[in-house]
């Protein structure tokens, strides 16, 4: 008896690029399956077990789904709307799309119904791949509105067994089909991994939309694989990297690493059991190549700082004996000098006692490259996570460029500066200060929007909005937003952004706006960070019972004002802060205040809260105000609070 | 600090349940396995016969006692008499010319038939009742032997072991005796750590927290209540057999009395009920602390020069002794495996002071 010919031992060739590389995200996934078939290509939580699918079982799934999907009418040029937490089936979901050259279009799960719109608009997607039944309901919903997706595929069957079955399909009964069609089709599977190309759209991003609706971003599988091969040659990947796959799958990141790199690179995938586990689940992964935003990194040093506060004493003395001094060495390493042989003794002392503990319980341990980007990363959090020898190093990119624009090297590691631009990428200042980019993971146009093509890609370079310079070493340095930069009543040129982040450094605040355009001085609306100026309280003996209680007690104010006055030494005189208030709500995306992606959206902040910051200037100490509530239903509430308004000097 | 536990993920459910998944805890076993197997050429002749041999055979007594009273929750005062009825039993047959290792299989079954029969008391009678029905098998099972001539051979007779061997290895000398007992002991350790993780080890975890809330959940506490004071009472015939065996050599109901029962009870109980490393550390603490402590006084009394009467001198050692028992019950009433948890469980967490989400 022979064993069946599978579709996968069918597909013994695969389009290439020119340098012999796989050209398209599904010819790297034949070439994995045929050449490191049985290496683990994607490892997923699922009640507590990793369950692990090979390189071949791969391919065997992403075949059959292709083959299912065209039978239900996709196609080329087609967006697949694909929206929920990170999960294996959806990852597959997008390659199948991408070998019929339909494209994915991720969503980030989050996103409440209405503006599912926005994030439908291109490609007419006329199906949809959703986790579960919360993401089935939302586009049900859009369904009413639009007449699309006209089907909708879901992953976790839960809840789902009433929905009605011509508008509803199972993940598992589409393999199921597809499989079947296979079977009967023998050379099907060849013509799926022969079909895509190089040129092809891999994925239709949307750039964040800090400034109205979200545009569409068309990364195609050559800018896709440049960014990867530029930071494979800069030395910032590796080959079969263990990769933690847990941030929005909407985000460029996740696509160019999870999808392009992994394929790319032969990583191992690891996927977390669900978001509120992703921390527990990050010290079962110890993955070897981690990227998190600057927040993340925060979160996890006031985990360590608040268990080493609960800890015994002697594990305390132990940690309070060599964690500053490690702090020390690195500090005074990155200024240039070389740890001595007792610092290096001291070092390796740490590593034994409290280093190697505390990265073991985080689950770095096994990291030879963590990067942070997106925004500053605090000195504190970067000094720390080094000291500790988690190799910390800093990375910047957008979205059009393939999320890789520049990083730091092992060699030239800095605080304020995001490293040199990548292989094959060139970057340079604009006159007015703006970084522009130039390489082969740019996108060559905005999709179905040639006015914003014509403003932020003209003449081939990409105008990325973001104001920087050199340093003279070569290190580029980015302030922030060039349409950011504002003046204050008395002429003063600054980025509020880079003040807030400055601020946001501080453990107790997790939000902040500064406000001052047109203004004769500078003011801040502080939102308290809950878990951490919480536990602060509740050490001091200090009751509350909200968040809205907590920010408005007098202890807590004191508190801010330290932080507050902590970064007015570090700002010259006419740009410090003279007065705040803190928030009864914290920022929240739902409610349109930061984007999903965290960042301030100013113009609503100002509108909300107008007379706040009226107040902010006209000399009171109290003010009733209202704070806008958005539920997930999607339905608004509203609190009222008399809010205390206080000098920061 | 000496736990490591990042990368470690499951990629199956019986994975997930293996008995030492942390890498620390493998090598510890296997450090202690090591030394174990070269013990014979590591420690002098004294320490092997005198120490060693026997804390492996009163482990794996207090292993077997572990079973019921820490298992199922069921106290037995005469754990003695059951592992006399084993001597007994293998004694008798290898003396009747039935090879060892039949006879080692038959001196379980006679004990555990026997045991059961007085377990049968369990199902009626519960914790001081069960203790005194218990109690009355540890004489009667001794009245019984001493005053049957068939069985001990005379009120005040001893009977030699003949020369036996185990599955063609003669039993003469100290090396193959304590291989042989470490033998035995290692099938009884894996028996009792796996015990637990079966249908069987978790039908007597429900017996022990209620009996008749296990009935109601559907767990029939008639058959294993039977099933406990049978499989401990096999046990226990088992180690009364590898003891006169391996260790006494000799036979006489006087070895068997309630001394050794109470003996055994406290190995399990300050070792910590339920608990297979507790037995372990039970047994080492009750066997050899008398010994240290004698030496300890002996050596301090003519140290320092203190003039101490006979009397004295005798009965110190035995006073430091119970308080001592009475000073680890009270520091940690879970007994010397919790003691042993705690630290492990100090270290796991390290830095933080307890398990952090």
């Amino acid at each position: 008896m022979t064993a069946p010919v599978l579709p996968r031992d069918l597909v013994v060739s695969w389009p290439t690029a020119p340098d012999g590389a796989p050209a398209t995200v599904m010819a790297a996934l034949a070439r994995n399956a045929r050449e490191t078939a049985d290496a683990v290509a994607f490892r997923e939580r699922e009640h507590g077990i990793w369950r692990e699918r090979s390189w071949a079982a791969t391919l065997d799934e992403v075949l059959a789904l292709a083959a299912a999907l065209e039978t239900l009418g996709l196609g080329p040029g087609q967006a697949l709307t694909v929206i929920g937490d990170n999960r294996t089936r959806l990852y597959l979901a997008m390659i199948a799309a991408t070998a019929l050259r339909a494209f994915p279009s991720p969503v980030f799960p989050d996103v409440p119904p209405d503006e599912l719109t926005y994030y439908s608009r291109y490609g007419a997607p006329r199906i949809a791949v959703a986790e579960d039944q919360e993401q089935v309901d939302k586009l049900i919903d859009l369904r009413a509105r639009t007449g699309r997706p006209v089907t909708i595929v879901y992953d976790d069957p839960r809840g789902l067994s009433g929905y009605p079955a011509d508008v509803v399909v199972s993940y598992d009964s589409l393999i199921a089909r597809g499989r079947a069609r296979l079977a009967a089709e023998p050379g099907l599977a060849v013509d799926i991994v022969g079909r895509s190309g190089a040129d092809d759209i891999a994925v239709l991003l949307h750039s964040s939309g800090t400034t109205g609706a979200p545009k569409g971003v068309p990364l195609r599988h050559r800018t896709v694989f440049a960014g990867v091969k530029n930071a494979r040659a800069g030395g910032f990947l590796g080959e079969r990297e263990e990769l933690y796959a847990y941030l929005p799958s909407a985000w460029v990141g996740d696509f160019v690493f999870t999808v392009g790199a992994a394929l790319l690179l032969r990583f191992t995938v690891n996927i977390p059991e669900r978001q509120e586990t992703v921390l527990r689940d990050l010290r079962e992964v110890a993955p070897t190549w981690y990227l998190a935003a600057p927040r993340a990194w925060d979160n996890m040093l006031t985990r360590v700082q608040v268990g080493i506060e609960d800890s015994t004493p002697g594990k305390r003395a132990l940690f309070a004996f060599f964690m500053p001094r490690a702090i020390e060495i690195e500090r005074r390493r990155l200024a240039g000098r070389a740890p001595s042989l007792r610092e290096r003794l001291l070092l390796a002392a740490g590593e034994t006692f409290v280093f190697g503990p505390v990265k073991d319980f985080l689950g770095l341990s096994r990291i030879r490259n963590a990067y942070t980007g997106g925004e500053a990363v605090g000195e504190d959090t970067f000094l720390f996570f080094r000291a500790l020898g988690v190799n910390l190093k800093q990375i910047y990119g957008q979205t059009e460029s393939s999320a890789l624009t520049a990083a730091q090297t092992d060699r030239d590691v800095k605080l304020h500066t995001v490293g040199r631009p990548l292989p094959g990428v060139e970057v340079r200042i604009d006159d007015n200060s703006e970084i522009v980019i130039k390489s082969g993971s740019v996108i060559d146009e905005y999709f179905d929007d040639a006015e914003a093509t014509a403003k932020a890609l003209a003449d081939g370079w990409l105008h990325t909005g973001d104001a920087g310079y050199f340093e003279p070493d070569g290190q580029l340095v980015v302030l922030g937003r060039v349409s950011e930069v504002v003046n204050t009543a008395g002429g003063e040129r600054y980025i509020p952004n880079y003040i807030e982040n400055r601020i946001k450094f501080s453990a107790y605040v997790r939000n902040v706006a500064v406000v001052g355009d047109r203004r004769p001085e500078l003011t801040a609306i502080v939102c308290i960070d809950e878990e951490a100026v919480g536990h602060w309280a509740e050490d001091r003996g200090i009751s509350f019972t909200s968040y809205a209680d907590l920010s408005q007690k007098t202890e807590v104010y004191d508190l801010v004002a330290s932080v507050l006055r902590h970064v007015n030494t570090m700002l010259p005189p006419p740009l410090r802060l003279r007065r705040f208030v803190n928030l009864h709500k914290d920022f929240d995306p739902d409610d349109g205040e930061i984007t999903r992606t965290r960042k301030l959206r100013r113009n609503v902040i100002e509108e909300r809260y107008a007379p706040l910051i009226e107040a902010l200037y006209a000399g009171v100490r109290t003010i009733d105000q209202d704070a806008r509530i958005t539920y997930e239903s999607g339905e608004t509430g509203s609190i009222r609070r008399t809010l205390s308004i206080r000098d920061v000097e | 600090m000496l736990y490591r536990r990042a990368g470690i993920r499951h990629t199956s459910y019986p994975k997930e349940r293996q008995l030492w998944p942390l890498p620390f805890d493998r090598y510890l076993v296997t450090a202690v396995a090591l030394f174990l197997l070269a013990a014979p050429f590591l420690v002098d002749r004294l320490y092997l016969v005198a120490y060693l041999l026997p804390w492996i055979i009163w482990s794996m007594a207090a292993l077997g006692l572990n079973l019921l009273m820490g298992g199922a929750g069921q106290i037995h005062l005469a754990y003695g008499a059951v592992m006399a009825i084993g001597a007994y039993t293998s004694v008798h047959l290898v003396r009747a010319g039935v090879p060892f290792e039949f006879a080692l299989v038959a001196a379980g079954l006679m004990s555990a038939a026997i045991g059961m029969i007085f377990g049968v008391a369990a199902l009626r009678v519960k914790a001081l009742y069960l203790a005194m029905s218990t109690l009355a098998m540890q004489y009667i099972v001794d009245f019984v032997i001493s005053h049957s001539p068939a069985i001990s051979g005379g009120t005040q007779a001893t009977i030699q072991v003949p020369p036996v061997s185990f599955l063609g290895i003669a039993l003469e000398g100290d090396l193959p005796m304590y291989y042989f007992a470490l033998a035995v002991c290692v099938v009884v350790t894996l028996f009792m750590l796996n015990v637990q993780r079966t249908a069987f080890g978790r039908a007597l975890a429900a017996v022990r927290e209620k009996d008749y809330a296990a009935e109601v959940i559907g767990v029939d506490t008639f058959k294993y209540k039977l099933l406990a004071f049978w499989t401990s009472s096999f046990i226990g015939g088992v180690v009364g057999a590898v003891l006169v065996v391996s260790y006494l050599r000799s036979v006489s109901p006087d070895q068997f009395h309630i001394e050794l029962s109470v003996q055994i009870v406290a190995m399990v109980i300050v070792g910590g009920l339920g608990s297979v490393l507790g037995s372990f550390f039970g047994a080492a603490l009750i066997l050899f602390t008398p010994i240290v402590l004698n030496n300890l006084v002996g050596a301090l009394a003519s140290g320092l020069g203190i003039a101490m009467s006979a009397d004295l001198r005798a009965h110190i050692p035995l006073m430091l002794y119970g308080a001592m028992i009475v000073g680890f019950l009270v520091l940690e009433p879970l007994g010397l495996a919790k003691i042993y948890d705690n630290v492990r469980n100090y270290f796991l967490v390290w830095p933080f002071r307890h398990a952090r989400r």
